[in-house]
């Protein structure tokens, strides 16, 4: 492999780590923010009845 | 059907999510010019392609809240949910497009950005959806709504031009893949298939998230409802 190619690989995989780590991790906080307003409703129920 | 739909579309999701990498990978060749950074281009385009529809998502829901918000405010409030989640998954996907055009334009041009049409009005329009996030962020009070809807449907504005924009004026970006004149398309079929691919697991996952952003919102909003209505009885 040429240097040009090892340069070019390295750049695909920087770009595809970029968007599966953006992605992921956008889908992980939506699910930290999905537990904590069930967390907030429950407690809410608790505290009315 | 509800659950079964849960159950299914996120694992049909994930199957087309392997296959789309699967093919932009290892089926699709590498470009006869660029090489292998070619392969950017699987990911680049989808993304560039489904923030433009996410935004959409996000004028359909600001027109919606400011058509309702008087007459049938429930209605409103799902709007304005919608409204939200369209424009945060786009800017999750502009971001994206953001990152990955400069790695692919490094090898391709040798710079990591230029100030052309095509990228500005991109920019542009990513500052604009990310300002729309953050009034609805930090913005507090009754207006905050109906300020974020009119954001939103002024940011929009910008998505047709974003589009034109390498058509309209001559830009370093490459012409537009499709419906870019008689040589636009890509002529190979595996790299069409690997596109192709990549465009229906990406449109997925998109849905994937929107799903779930507008159901996150859509709760904050019935429990801030709650809380005020409790905050007026305990006032009186």
């Amino acid at each position: 492999m040429d240097e040009r190619a090892i340069l070019d690989h390295q750049f695909v995989v920087a770009a595809y780590t970029i968007t599966w780590v953006l992605q992921l991790g956008y889908l992980a906080w939506l699910g930290w923010k999905w537990r904590s307003e069930k967390r907030d409703a429950e407690r809410r129920s608790r505290e009315t009845r | 059907m509800k659950k079964a739909l849960l159950t299914f579309f996120p694992l049909i999701t994930i199957l087309l999510m392997i296959w789309g990498y699967y093919q932009a990978i290892y089926v699709a060749p590498n470009d006869a010019m660029q090489g292998e950074v070619s392969r950017i281009f699987y990911y680049h385009v989808p993304h560039a392609m489904l923030c433009f529809a996410f935004f959409a998502v996000s004028l359909v829901g600001s027109i919606g809240y400011l058509s309702y918000r008087r007459a049938r405010p429930a209605l409103a409030q799902a709007s304005d949910a919608l409204a939200l989640a369209g424009a945060e998954v786009g800017v999750v996907y502009c971001t994206i497009v953001l990152l990955t055009g400069p790695l692919w334009g490094r090898r391709a041009w040798g710079i990591w950005w230029t100030w052309d049409a095509r990228l500005t009005t991109t920019l542009v329009l990513w500052l604009i959806y990310v300002s729309y996030l953050l009034l609805r962020r930090f913005a507090a009070g009754p207006q905050m709504q109906t300020l974020a809807a009119v954001l939103g449907i002024f940011g929009a504005l910008d998505v047709p031009i974003v589009y034109m924009s390498n058509r309209w004026w001559r830009t370093q970006h490459p012409a537009p893949v499709f419906g870019g004149g008689p040589d636009s398309g890509i002529k190979d079929p595996a790299m069409l298939a690997a596109f192709g691919w990549n465009v229906l697991a990406w449109f997925c996952w998109g849905l994937l998230v929107l799903f779930l952003r507008y159901h996150v919102e859509r709760r904050h909003q019935q429990y801030a409802e709650l809380q005020a209505e409790e905050a007026l009885l305990s006032a009186d």
